[in-house]
């Protein structure tokens, strides 16, 4: 038996957190989704289906031997399971018990599990082909699990997820880092785990009243922060007199300061400096200037809207940040809208008003008009170079296979907003 | 389009984003040292010269011309190149 992470064909609701990853490589609570999927199955073999687009990018990332392996998905009983799942512990997903299929209301496929016999018939490279061949071989079975459909779902679900993770690693109350003695715990020390080599230096608080909070390995957390659980903070970060209030993921490989509430923050990406940022979503390798700040709330209370695929979408929730895509950067005093969609490797200076609620991908917007990006490559190599990474071949044929995905987009919003 | 078509709407591009007098925008000024554009501008103006020529210039390419003469030859060939 083994386990086959899929994406399905919604990956673009996703944009442009999923530029540069699969679905399953999208981060709630402590953890990305495909290792929540990975921890439930420890031991037994897992691989992936992605889009063909970053298919190349994805084997030089993982394997080529894990990433649409058409042989060994057809060599075995398979349990599929989407990649947009988010597996918490109170979800009933077996590896065994025999061949169903089960569908979300909205047609989804959330798991399938089938024998090798099956597979080998429904097998289709089009995973959309393939997913419906399964839904007409398989019974029907009936499950209550989640699917990350939009953007602001991983951050709604972002704190239950948090408390989940703390509960399957299961280390509450484990303290291997060092918690000085100066540095204080509100509430009750189960809620707390420090790993190895973290450093919590005095006049830091902790509280753990309303959730948990994990302090993961090598984090360093220097004096004068705050840190209210639900929180994770992930190995190797760095939090600089933070105000971390509930409801946070970030890292690995961050530094952060200021104030960030309810916002999932991918590795190497900074937000050294003060400034707010809330209900929010950034990327890997995103850079905030000083004093950088989202709104999460209109002033009327109303559900927010922000644009996705092109159109203007109601998220039906009061509060909503920003979400921003891999090697963005914003300038000093940049202030973002609520519900503001920012691309990947797009370069946004503040200019003392609010900017606008869609930022394209490789653009510079500055004055409240858009350019084409320039040397976006360079400096995104140069970022990784700061932290001892590189960017891969295949990564870098892949982004220069986005841009020219998105190339009239920006065209689009550079001809807009130049007035001559 | 011909060359002189396209200097004339060069010049007149240039004129609208630096917001300098037409008489100092002759082939050899140098846009950065002579015409005052500095990085921004500079951006402006490939920006500016894309949509009023209806043309798609490489950027790093276009960065790199430093006078209006070679810009007014840049264009040229752009145009030609895509048919405008």
């Amino acid at each position: 038996m083994q386990v086959v992470v899929f994406e399905d064909a919604k990956f673009d609701n996703l944009y442009p957190l999923t530029y540069m990853r699969p679905t399953f490589m999208l981060k709630c609570g402590h953890t990305m989704l495909y290792e929540k999927i990975v921890r439930r199955f420890k031991g037994t073999k897992v691989t992936y289906i992605v889009r063909a687009m970053i298919a190349a990018f994805m084997k030089e990332k993982m394997g080529s031997d894990v990433i649409n392996n058409a042989n060994q998905i057809k060599s075995e009983d398979t349990l599929f399971v989407n990649g947009a799942l988010l597996l918490t512990a109170d979800i009933k997903l077996e590896l065994n018990g025999g061949e169903e299929i089960a569908v979300a209301a909205n047609g989804d496929v959330i798991y399938a599990r089938a024998n090798k016999a099956t597979v080998a018939k429904a097998y289709d490279a089009d995973i959309t082909k393939m997913l419906s061949n399964l839904k007409t071989a398989l019974k029907k079975a009936v499950s209550e699990a989640y699917l990350v459909e939009w953007p602001w779902n991983l951050v709604q679900k972002n704190p239950f997820a948090i408390e989940d993770d703390f509960k399957v690693i299961g280390k509450g109350g484990v303290i291997e880092g060092n918690l000085h003695p100066m540095a204080s715990v509100l509430g009750d020390k189960k809620n707390l785990y420090i790993a190895k080599g973290a450093d919590v230096q005095p006049f830091v608080c902790i509280d753990v009243t309303a959730g948990p909070v994990i302090i993961d390995e090598d984090v360093t957390v220097f004096p004068f922060t705050r840190i209210e659980g639900p929180n994770a903070v992930g190995k190797k970060t760095q939090l600089f007199g933070t105000n971390l209030r509930t409801g946070s993921s970030i890292g690995p490989v961050c530094r952060v300061g200021g104030e960030v509430e309810d916002a999932i923050i991918h590795g190497h990406s900074n937000k050294y400096h003060d400034g707010f940022l809330g209900h929010a979503y950034l990327c890997e390798w995103v850079n905030l200037g000083a004093m950088t700040t989202n709104s999460d709330l209109k002033n009327d209370y109303g559900p927010v809207s922000l644009i996705v695929k092109g159109e203007l979408m109601d998220t039906g929730d009061g509060k909503v940040g920003c979400f921003i895509g891999d090697h963005t950067k914003t300038s000093i005093g940049t202030l973002l809208n609520t519900g503001t969609m920012v691309g990947m490797m797009s370069n946004v200076v503040g200019n003392g008003g609010v900017a606008p609620k869609y930022i394209p991908s490789f653009s510079w917007m500055m004055n409240d008009r858009f350019f084409k990006a320039q040397k976006s490559m360079e400096t995104a190599k140069y970022a990784m170079g700061r932290r001892k990474c590189a960017m891969g071949v295949e990564e870098e044929k892949y982004i220069l296979a986005l841009k020219d995905m998105l190339k009239e987009d920006v065209k689009y919003w550079v001809r807009k907003t130049t007035v001559l | 389009m011909d060359i002189a078509a396209v200097e004339a709407k060069v010049i007149e591009v240039v004129v609208k984003v630096l917001k300098i007098s037409a008489d100092k925008v002759v082939p050899k000024a140098h846009f950065v040292k002579d015409l005052g554009a500095d990085s921004f501008a500079s951006i402006e103006l490939v920006a500016a010269f894309e949509v009023a020529f209806d043309i798609e210039m490489e950027e790093d390419a276009a960065l790199s011309v430093k006078n209006v003469g070679d810009a007014v030859k840049f264009i040229k060939k752009a145009c030609d190149e895509q048919g405008k």
